[in-house]
């Protein structure tokens, strides 16, 4: 009996820094929409684990959530994340409108802005180039399902490995 | 001369300036990046654009090269008796990730485009399956897996072993 306790205090311990330290991915709702950043380091996704469907953003290296501050707003969509290389970029879709439009946030300013503004069309499933220049999308602007391709321009910061600007002290929340 | 010269240079600036969208003409053969067909699933990787689309009659998945404006050839990837969908592409054009549903049963392929080779991902997973996605540097996959009755998100590496498997 002794030895069974001290057994049990011994295994309780030496698991105890891995518990303190990991952040379980998944959650009892529903999570979904994955997306990598184009290192692999970094998982988007959209969970139903808070009243509402929010933007999560899961650090596999870590282990760990990482903050996303502004992003997720209370009564709108917040639907299909992708990510650029570091993460840095979000683009997403979202109805701060009457109808889905695509939105950018940038880790670096903890800010979006709205890239399709006054589309006219049904928008879809936006996905980001690792650089964050290019944003594809289905539209149905013609009438039927095509891919659009919008270029945010020569002068947009692009986002490199090399210059991974969201420090470690960020990552950890 | 003249002319031709400042059209030039307008277009230049107008093309630095902001946003823009890039205009891909329409190919009624489908050999191009849209067709008078059902175009799904965009995927941007490089210099590469992968999609869905139905413009045979069936749904397959497309490689389309956005430096050399034309489709590259997929041998041995898209199947008479499967329909493909949720395509991406690592950011050198070489594997390529995708949900193939044969039969009602769904299962994410990785191919790679230098050896031709397909290989499934989620054989030995007894769930169904969903929204696969590739890395840029194609070297981890994630999806959606329905194992314990609800939307799971699960993590590979590029051999099919879980990234996750000892916390989730």
């Amino acid at each position: 009996m002794v030895i069974g306790l001290s057994l049990l205090g011994l295994i309780t311990w030496v698991s105890e820094p891995a518990i303190a330290t990991a952040a379980l991915l998944n959650s009892g709702y529903a999570d979904q929409q994955p997306a990598l950043s184009g290192n692999g380091r970094y998982l988007g996704f959209v969970s139903d684990r808070q009243e509402s469907r929010k933007i999560y953003l899961y650090d596999l290296q870590q282990q760990q959530f990482v903050d996303l501050p502004h992003l997720n707003r209370p009564h709108a969509v917040m639907e299909s994340p992708s990510l650029s290389v570091t993460g840095r970029y979000i683009a997403y879709l979202t109805n701060t409108q009457a109808y889905p439009q695509i939105d950018l946030y940038d880790r670096a300013t903890q800010r979006s802005v709205a890239l399709t503004p006054g589309y006219l069309g049904w928008i879809r499933h936006p996905v980001i180039s690792p650089d964050g220049r290019y944003v594809v999308f289905e539209s149905s602007r013609e009438g039927r399902w095509d891919i659009e391709v919008l270029d945010r321009g020569a002068r947009v910061e692009l986002d490199t490995q090399e210059d991974d600007i969201v420090p470690d002290a960020i990552d950890r929340g | 001369m003249r002319q031709i010269l400042a059209i030039i240079l307008t277009s230049l600036l107008v093309g630095c300036a902001g946003p823009q969208f890039l205009y891909y003409p329409l190919d009624p053969g489908g050999r191009s990046l849209n067709s008078p067909f059902t175009e799904s699933d965009p995927y941007i990787a490089g210099r590469y654009i992968v999609f869905a689309s139905s413009r045979r009659n069936r749904q397959d998945i497309y490689l389309f090269d956005g430096v050399e404006q034309r489709l590259i050839e997929l041998p041995g990837l898209n199947a008479l008796d499967a329909i493909a969908s949720d395509p991406s592409v690592s950011e050198d054009g070489n594997t390529l990730v995708f949900l193939a549903n044969r039969q009602g049963k769904s299962d994410i392929y990785l191919y790679n485009r230098q050896t031709r080779q397909l290989r499934n991902l989620t054989q030995n997973l007894a769930a169904e399956v969903r929204n696969p996605t590739l890395s840029a540097n194609g070297q981890r996959i994630a999806f959606e897996s329905a194992q314990k009755g609800q939307w799971d998100l699960k993590v590979l590496d590029r051999r099919g072993e879980s990234i996750l498997e000892e916390f989730n």
